[in-house]
């Protein structure tokens, strides 16, 4: 191989080494952010939303009791209202789940709201149940509490994904990082190597090629040189031995 | 010594660690795992550092022993460095120290690990875990050697400097004879052992990277209980018996199975080194029947498995041997400290150097009878040089200073005396579990990082055999 393509070839692992390595880094620091991003907007979507469950099923518990004291049109009303908001809040943190936990809790919650609304459906005014807050405690009370705790434990779940996951970002970042580092330690080791090299091969032949000739001007020693690479420079040495093996027979004769 | 013809040889191992590391790759992306970059990247590293110096030095340079000794010594440490890589790059629970420590501990083939959740690392990384076993079971060097076309005289120095005299001695061959004969023997125990343990249940998966920790008496699992995970006696017994055939020297092997002299039914060192185990099964099997187990069919099945585990340097578990007596504990320290055959891929003493210690002291209480007598060391009926002998005895005298000394540095930083010393043996002999903290269930993540390091060291002193490591630090006396 000539020098040209040898030098080339040093260049070029060394710019591979480091665009490799930048290219790496970019693509694990963009998925982080991606994902930062994804993790960030879906948990608070789905935090807000199990707090509009909770404002709801409070208004539901409301319209209950207004039932409870005769008050039909505005009860049915209030009730109405707080059932289709929180059947919509329900659907949007079940749209953004990323846990198997929230999965689990989203089902639970499904299924407890199915069973309380069952509950409230009935006709309550002019019935036995008006007034009878024994009914509403035995019957309606536990389980909108219930309800309420599996609403605040998939909040808290929610807050978990975001804690755990600021935690892993340590790590992620690291993998992000270590290319770069690993990159450039190789790259140093390689440029020693390299110049080692060049110095090796290229210098130290050129010098001693030169010394060579500067002997045989001076003292008329005879050129001779031992280079171990096929290229340019054994080309250059050999070129020389044969110049000056020219010269000294045009000398002698 | 010329700097320039190390690295070329430097490079070829490099390459070899890159094709590993992209095989590696292969299986991550196979499984589709989070490993794939990590290991894509210092596959791609490990080309570009290997296919460098060929670029520059010319290939035909000869090969002096110095320089076949730095190649050696500084293969294994090059070779260690990258391996950690993909470690590094990983991440979590892999910090610099760590990544060294494992890498170290594959490629030494200890099988001594830091991981806690190891079933929770992805199997690209798992597998490169387990090729570390495979490639430095037989040796990098050999590897390079075997595989990659190189000048024969240079060959027969790198090989001299990697192997030991007395593992040399039963190659009754040229160096490319032998280094058939080691690859074929390497490769076909992996290949049988591999099928066997998937006919008795473990997934393809899992039966090449436990032949490959069994066959290079490694010892990393892909499970977190190691072998007792599987709960199943056909897969121990398949283990059991490919760790005894791994513990014996490969030539002999060999032999044997083409019917030729030397073969494993001649060997005296064989002889010697089934009848050890033997002995250490029976008396384990019988101080532990009634109080680690009720029965003699679980006494047994925990004793030999353990025994063979330790004797052959492999490290593989089926019980925390942590909670046994003191007694049998001292009985698998001694096995530890003794290890299997030389020329096989078990690192330690050897039991050749066991059986020469023992017939030298023989020789000289012989001798101290008959002052006059000229008594003659002899191992399968052929009579030992004088300084082979001696440099065995010396081998195990340094072996053991070393060990004193290790354990030292380690009780310095705090580790207790069972776990310092129970380490330093499990390390230096390349076997992977000690007792204390670093017992068969528990692993090495909670040492101190001085002390992982100073582990790290035993075990490529192991492996590279003393006397090459430490010749590195007398380079004036080579010139």
């Amino acid at each position: 191989m000539n020098i040209r393509l040898k030098i080339l070839s040093g260049f070029l692992i060394l710019v591979l080494m480091l665009l490799v390595a930048g290219v790496i880094s970019i693509y694990e620091f963009s998925k982080i952010s991606n994902k930062v991003d994804k993790i960030l907007n879906e948990n608070y979507v789905s935090i807000n939303a199990t707090k509009s469950m909770i404002t709801a099923l409070e208004r539901e518990d409301s319209g209950i009791l207004l039932l409870l004291l005769g008050s039909w049109d505005e009860g049915r009303k209030v009730l109405k209202k707080a059932d289709s908001a929180f059947i919509i809040n329900l659907s949007i943190a079940s749209r953004n789940l990323i846990d198997e936990k929230e999965i689990a809790l989203i089902k639970n919650i499904s299924k407890q709201y199915t069973e309380y609304k069952k509950i409230w459906k009935h006709p309550i005014v002019g019935t036995k149940k008006e007034h009878n807050f024994e009914w509403y405690n035995k019957n309606l009370h536990h389980r909108f509490l219930m309800l309420s705790n599996s609403i605040q434990e998939l909040t808290m779940t929610n807050q978990n994904i975001i804690l755990n996951y600021a935690k892993h970002l340590k790590d992620k970042a690291q993998r992000a990082v270590m290319p770069g580092i690993i990159a450039i330690v190789s790259a140093l080791l390689f440029s020693f190597i390299f110049s080692f090299f060049i110095h090796f091969y290229i210098a130290n032949p050129i010098s001693k090629i030169t010394k060579r000739i500067n002997d045989f001007i001076l003292y008329k020693t005879p050129f001779e040189i031992n280079i171990d690479t096929k290229d340019e420079i054994k080309s250059l040495a050999d070129s020389i031995k044969e110049l000056i093996s020219g010269y000294s027979k045009n000398a002698i004769k | 010594m010329r700097l320039q013809v190390v690295l070329r040889y430097l490079g070829l191992i490099l390459l070899l660690d890159a094709a590993f590391l992209f095989l590696s790759f292969l299986v991550a992306l196979l499984y589709y795992d989070s490993s794939s970059i990590p290991l894509l990247f210092s596959s791609f590293i490990a080309f570009l550092l290997g296919i460098f110096p060929l670029i520059f030095v010319p290939k035909t340079i000869q090969v002096n022993n110095h320089e076949g000794i730095m190649i050696v010594v500084f293969g294994w440490v090059l070779t260690c460095l990258l391996g950690s890589l993909p470690y590094v790059l990983w991440g979590s629970p892999f910090t610099l120290t760590n990544a060294w420590f494992e890498s170290v501990s594959g490629f030494t083939t200890t099988g001594a690990s830091i991981i806690t959740n190891i079933e929770a690392l992805p199997k690209g990384l798992l597998f490169w875990r387990s090729a570390t076993h495979f490639i430095g079971g037989i040796g990098i060097i050999m590897f390079v050697l075997a595989f990659l076309p190189m000048i024969s005289n240079n060959k027969l120095i790198i090989f001299n400097s990697e192997m030991s005299a007395v593992a040399k001695s039963n190659f009754q061959n040229s160096v490319k004879e032998a280094l058939r004969i080691l690859v074929l023997v390497y490769l076909g125990l992996t290949l049988l052992e591999t099928v066997m343990l998937w006919v008795c249940g473990m997934s393809f998966y899992d039966a090449l990277l436990h032949a490959f920790g069994t066959i290079a008496t490694g010892g990393f699992s892909t499970k977190n209980e190691s072998i007792a995970s599987f709960h199943s006696l056909s897969i121990e017994v398949v283990i059991m018996v490919f760790m005894i055939f791994s513990g014996i020297h490969f030539g002999l092997l060999y032999g044997t199975l083409l019917g030729k002299k030397p073969n494993i039914f001649k060997s005296e060192i064989v002889r010697y080194y089934v009848l050890s185990m033997f002995i250490g099964i029976a008396v384990i099997s019988i101080v532990n029947h009634g109080k680690e187990y009720p029965d003699w069919g679980s006494s047994i099945r925990y004793a030999s498995f353990q025994v063979l585990s330790l004797g052959t340097t492999t490290g593989f578990a089926t019980t925390d041997t942590g909670h046994w007596m003191p007694f049998t504990k001292l009985i698998l320290i001694f096995f530890s400290i003794q290890c299997a055959g030389a020329g096989s891929t078990s690192g330690g003493i050897k039991v050749d150097r066991i059986l020469i210690f023992f017939k030298s002291i023989i020789k000289q209480i012989k001798l101290l009878q008959h002052p006059k007598a000229v008594v003659k060391i002899q191992i399968n009926k052929v009579i030992l040089m004088e300084d082979v002998a001696q440099s065995a005895v010396l081998f195990i005298v340094l072996y053991l200073t070393i060990i004193f000394f290790s354990t030292l540095f380690i009780t310095a930083f705090g580790t207790d005396i069972l776990t310092a010393f129970s380490g330093t043996v499990a390390a230096i002999g390349n076997v992977g579990p000690g007792f204390g903290q670093v017992s068969s269930m528990a692993n090495y993540g909670g040492l101190p990082s001085a002390v992982k390091w100073i582990l790290s060291a035993d075990m490529l002193l192991g492996r590279i055999e003393v006397y090459g490591f430490l010749s590195l630090f007398m380079i004036k006396s080579w010139r």
